[in-house]
């Protein structure tokens, strides 16, 4: 009896270590996990001067402060560096983060190399341009759709019957546009009495953009709305506008936001462009990984809205901070 | 009691390990707690005051900047081209071109040794425009006259009027983010402004001042203008989306202070100061961080507290164990004693209580030892004292003598007494043999008296007569086997035979209380009874008795194996205060007492 009291004793004691060997561990453990939450962050380009990156990046690390992480940023200087991106993606294999948050620059060929990295148990956000099949885990975007509808009103408004319209798309195939173009289509048609022409493409070149509205200005009179789905884009149709001496005759809506396009929209030539939220994007992204990563259910699709800015309102507090983001 | 079963430990070394752990797991918890609550309410209270002292710092700094603009306005506005060309009445002219160049020098001047101000521009109600920045090309007065600063520096009146952060687009092609401070400067007629007077702030000055501030990993500071707009703050977009808010409201009504707010689930707290200028510094920390801090607190007291206890139960056991050491010798050398070994010593060097327990326990076992060795001496006594009680009844001189008187008896044809004599005998050896029984019926014990005396009354030819009075009552009282019969003999060979007269033997028996009386008395020629009196008692003294002395005795006294015998025998059976008396008196006879307990037969 003496030997099952010593017994207990040695057992009271040995879950007492147990116990402090598990908190040790659990404390360990802990730190070690902060060390490892790392998450890599893959724009499309990392290059100077690409303001919309730049803008998400500090959505990133806004909210990598608030989770505790640790962001690694992977890109290439060149958007349509698809190759040296699945290079990244592969590398990101390798050195195992928890997560890998990425900004597609190929809808349908990065899906290998996304494969890989949810295969190595990582978790994978897209941000801004998803790849094809569910490889990820969410997909942090505009509606491009919706941001479509909007640029669509912004340009029906005002039209009579009998005027001439038309949608300017950068890229044949690119999700973006396909959405953008249907968005835009889908609230014209509504109009009734409007002709919406076939859709141009400009392949995101200024000059072929602005040689195309030139073209389409000279051979169409009635031409009176021009909806362009990029920033190069909207900034040769606006120069064709405004060398024509158009300005204020012929609507013109475009997407996103420069210092050209804001010129040109101070001196009345583009009507309305509509913007994303970068910085929201990156955040959200953040936020989404590292909670996919930490087991939680998240959204498969978060959409962080969009914001049609017109000369009227594009000084209010609200809109200033996306027009003229205040980078350091 | 149920409930505390599990309490009751099967040993005192369980018990003692277990209750100096009990105490130590409490005293330890309770410290532990303390050590956390305190550090952790002395961290909290820093980590506060840090951040008060920062907001503190933040708002200073901030008022410096805008008391710096303010200077340079009005600096500005003294100067004597300024005021004259607010006065001025026409926009153009060589005059005013003067005056404006005048001016752009002045607030070149102004600007080239501070980095922080933006621009510094004059808008004049007549239209003319000049500003600090010569290269850059202002836009037309129409649109200018149209900007916030402008307007409200006109509606203010003279006042100073301060934008929260902007996008100042007072150049062609630049938009560059700037607080700004505007006021109308005096015109020519009395009430009509001549003009507005612009200094415009870096707002990266202030972003800079801002975002450098770090409050943990999730603190940061915010701004405020009167209007409760953002002038900084890290996540603005995330606030114009509605992904976060500030509790703006109950900021721009509090004072100076920290409070606690709560919408949303999100917990924040909100430390408060204000700046000059309506303006509000705000830094917010994460409760949670705190106790996050917190959390590492706990850990780490947790973990010196579970540590401490380790050892400290380590060492309670190993203080039990040396302390209960002794008693488990002991115990253990009691369940030697147990069994039987009755050699074991327990030695204790300890002069404490353990010590005297096991000198005591020594000294019980020692006495135990005794006393058993006694027990079995005695045991042996017994069966040797009814041995020679046997063999003394059945003595072979006895019976030679008898058989003799029987033949001699025969031979003279005294018919009668022989068939009496013979079958006495046979009694006589039937009961002395019948059984094993140790204790016998008084009347069965007469009856062999009765078959031995006369037995021993043929043989002595009549030489004596006897009689027995003994009291019915006890007839049925247990009495030791054989013992009246030495005393019987004795009296007839030592106290009859040697008389010349015929003697005379009575056998007397009562109840005395709770004792029996057997009397054997004879009126013979009687003996030094003191003498047999110290005798027994001396050999009761010895209290292993020496069979061979007891042979010694009745040899020497020539009694027979009798007296002595029997006086042991009563002894050893019922106890001390049992046993033989002896009173004579020379030639008057003696008297043998007998005292026994009185039992009845059980049936």
């Amino acid at each position: 009896m003496q030997i099952m009291g010593a017994g207990r004793i040695l057992a009271v004691a040995a879950l007492l270590a147990i116990a402090a060997a598990s908190i040790v561990l659990v404390t360990v453990q802990n730190w070690k996990q902060q060390q490892a939450s790392v998450i890599w962050f893959m724009p499309k380009t990392t290059a100077p001067g690409t303001e919309f990156w730049q803008v998400m990046l500090q959505g990133v690390h806004t909210a990598a402060a608030e989770v505790g992480a640790e962001i690694h940023v992977a890109g290439t200087a060149e958007e349509a560096d698809v190759e040296g991106q699945i290079a990244l993606l592969e590398q990101a294999v390798r050195e195992k983060p928890r997560a890998v948050i990425l900004a597609a620059t190929d809808y349908n060929r990065l899906v290998p190399a996304a494969s890989k990295v949810r295969e190595a148990g990582i978790t994978l956000v897209t941000v801004d341009s998803g790849v094809s099949e569910e490889q990820a885990a969410s997909l942090i975007a505009t509606d491009n759709y919706a941001a479509g509808r909007k640029a669509g009103r912004a340009l029906g408004s005002g039209l009579m019957l009998g005027d001439t319209a038309v949608i300017i798309s950068f890229v044949r195939g690119s999700t973006t546009a396909i959405e953008r173009e249907a968005g835009v289509r889908d609230s014209m048609t509504g109009i009734s009495g409007l002709r919406l022409l076939q859709t141009r493409y400009s392949d995101s070149s200024v000059e072929q953009a602005y040689e195309l509205t030139r073209e389409l200005l000279e051979e169409e009179p009635d031409l009176k709305a021009i909806a362009a789905l990029n920033e190069m884009t909207v900034v040769g149709s606006a120069k064709a506008i405004e060398e024509a001496g158009l300005a204020g005759t012929v609507r013109l809506v475009g997407f996103d936001s420069s210092m050209d396009e804001i010129a040109y929209m101070e001196r009345g030539v583009l009507d309305a462009t509509v913007v994303q939220r970068p910085f929201n994007m990156g955040y959200l992204a953040v936020r989404t990984a590292a909670a996919a990563a930490a087991g939680e259910r998240v959204e498969p699709v978060i959409d962080t809205g969009s914001v049609v800015i017109t000369r009227a309102n594009m000084y209010t507090e609200e809109n200033q901070k996306l027009l003229f983001p205040f980078i350091e | 009691m149920k409930r505390l079963r599990w309490l009751q430990f099967k040993s005192i070394h369980t018990s003692i390990a277990i209750a100096f752990s009990v105490l130590i797991i409490c005293t330890t918890l309770v410290l532990s707690y303390n050590t956390y609550r305190v550090s952790s309410e002395a961290v909290t209270d820093n980590s506060l005051q840090y951040t008060a002292q920062l907001v503190e710092q933040v708002s200073r700094n901030i008022n410096t900047y805008i008391a710096n603009m303010e200077s340079i306005s009005e600096l500005a506005a003294r100067q004597e081209p300024l005021r004259r060309l607010s006065m001025l009445e026409d926009s153009d002219g060589a005059e005013t071109q003067r005056i404006r160049e005048e001016t752009e020098k002045l607030f070149q001047s102004i600007v080239s040794s501070r980095s922080d101000i933006a621009a510094i521009m004059f808008a004049g109600t007549n239209g003319v425009i000049v500003s600090s920045r010569g290269d850059a090309v202002p836009k037309p007065y129409r649109e200018l006259s149209l900007q916030d600063w402008y307007t409200q520096a006109i509606e203010a009146g003279g006042q100073l009027v301060i934008s929260s952060s902007r996008v100042q687009h007072l150049f062609e092609q630049e938009y560059r983010w700037v607080v700004s401070l505007s006021c109308t400067l005096p015109g020519r007629e009395e009430g009509n402004p001549g003009g507005v007077l612009l200094v415009d702030l870096n707002f990266s000055v202030i972003n800079d001042l801002c975002s450098r501030i770090h409050m943990g990993s999730r603190g940061y500071i915010f701004l405020l203008d009167p209007e409760g707009s953002l002038v900084y703050h890290p996540q603005q977009q995330l606030v114009y989306s509605g992904l976060k808010s500030e509790a703006v409201d109950a900021i721009l009504s509090s004072a100076d202070r920290t409070f606690k707010f709560e919408a949303g689930g999100v917990r924040k707290l909100y430390t408060v100061h204000s700046s000059g200028y309506g303006w509000k510094t705000v830094g917010v920390n994460d409760p949670d961080e705190l106790v996050g801090s917190k959390g590492h607190m706990q850990r780490v007291a947790a973990l010196w507290g579970i540590l401490c206890l380790v050892v400290a139960l380590g060492i309670s056991v190993m203080l039990s164990r040396r302390l209960m050491k002794p008693v488990k010798a002991l115990n253990s050398n009691m369940k030697l004693v147990e069994k039987g070994y009755f050699d074991t010593r327990t030695d204790f060097d300890s002069p404490n209580e353990f010590g005297r327990l096991a000198r005591t326990f020594n000294l019980m076992t020692a006495k135990i030892k005794e006393l058993m060795e006694q027990v079995v001496q005695e045991q042996e006594d017994k069966r040797l004292s009814e041995l020679k009680a046997l063999q003394a009844q059945i003595h072979p001189h006895f019976l030679y003598n008898t058989l003799d008187s029987i033949i001699w008896m025969a031979e003279t044809g005294k018919m009668n007494e022989v068939v009496r004599m013979t079958s006495a005998l046979s009694k006589l050896l039937r009961t002395s043999i019948s059984k094993g029984e140790e204790r016998v019926p008084i009347r069965r014990e007469l009856d062999h008296i009765e078959h031995y005396l006369t037995i021993q009354c043929i043989r002595y030819r009549d030489k004596f007569t006897y009689e027995m009075e003994v009291d019915p009552d006890i007839l049925d009282c247990l009495i030791l086997k054989l013992v009246l019969q030495p005393l019987v003999e004795n009296a007839i060979y030592h106290g009859i035979k040697n008389m010349a007269d015929p003697g005379h033997i009575r056998i007397r028996g009562y109840a005395e209380g709770d004792d029996i009386m057997l009397l054997v008395e004879d009126n013979g020629t009687g003996t030094n009874a003191d003498n047999l009196n110290q005798m027994l008692a001396r050999q009761a003294e010895v209290s292993g008795p020496d069979i061979g002395g007891g042979q010694g005795v009745s040899k020497g006294g020539g009694g027979g194996v009798g007296l002595h015998n029997v006086s042991h025998r009563l002894r050893l059976n019922y106890g001390e205060g049992y046993g033989l008396r002896f009173e004579s008196d020379w030639d008057e006879g003696t008297t043998v007492y007998v005292r026994i307990p009185l039992q009845r037969r059980e049936e």
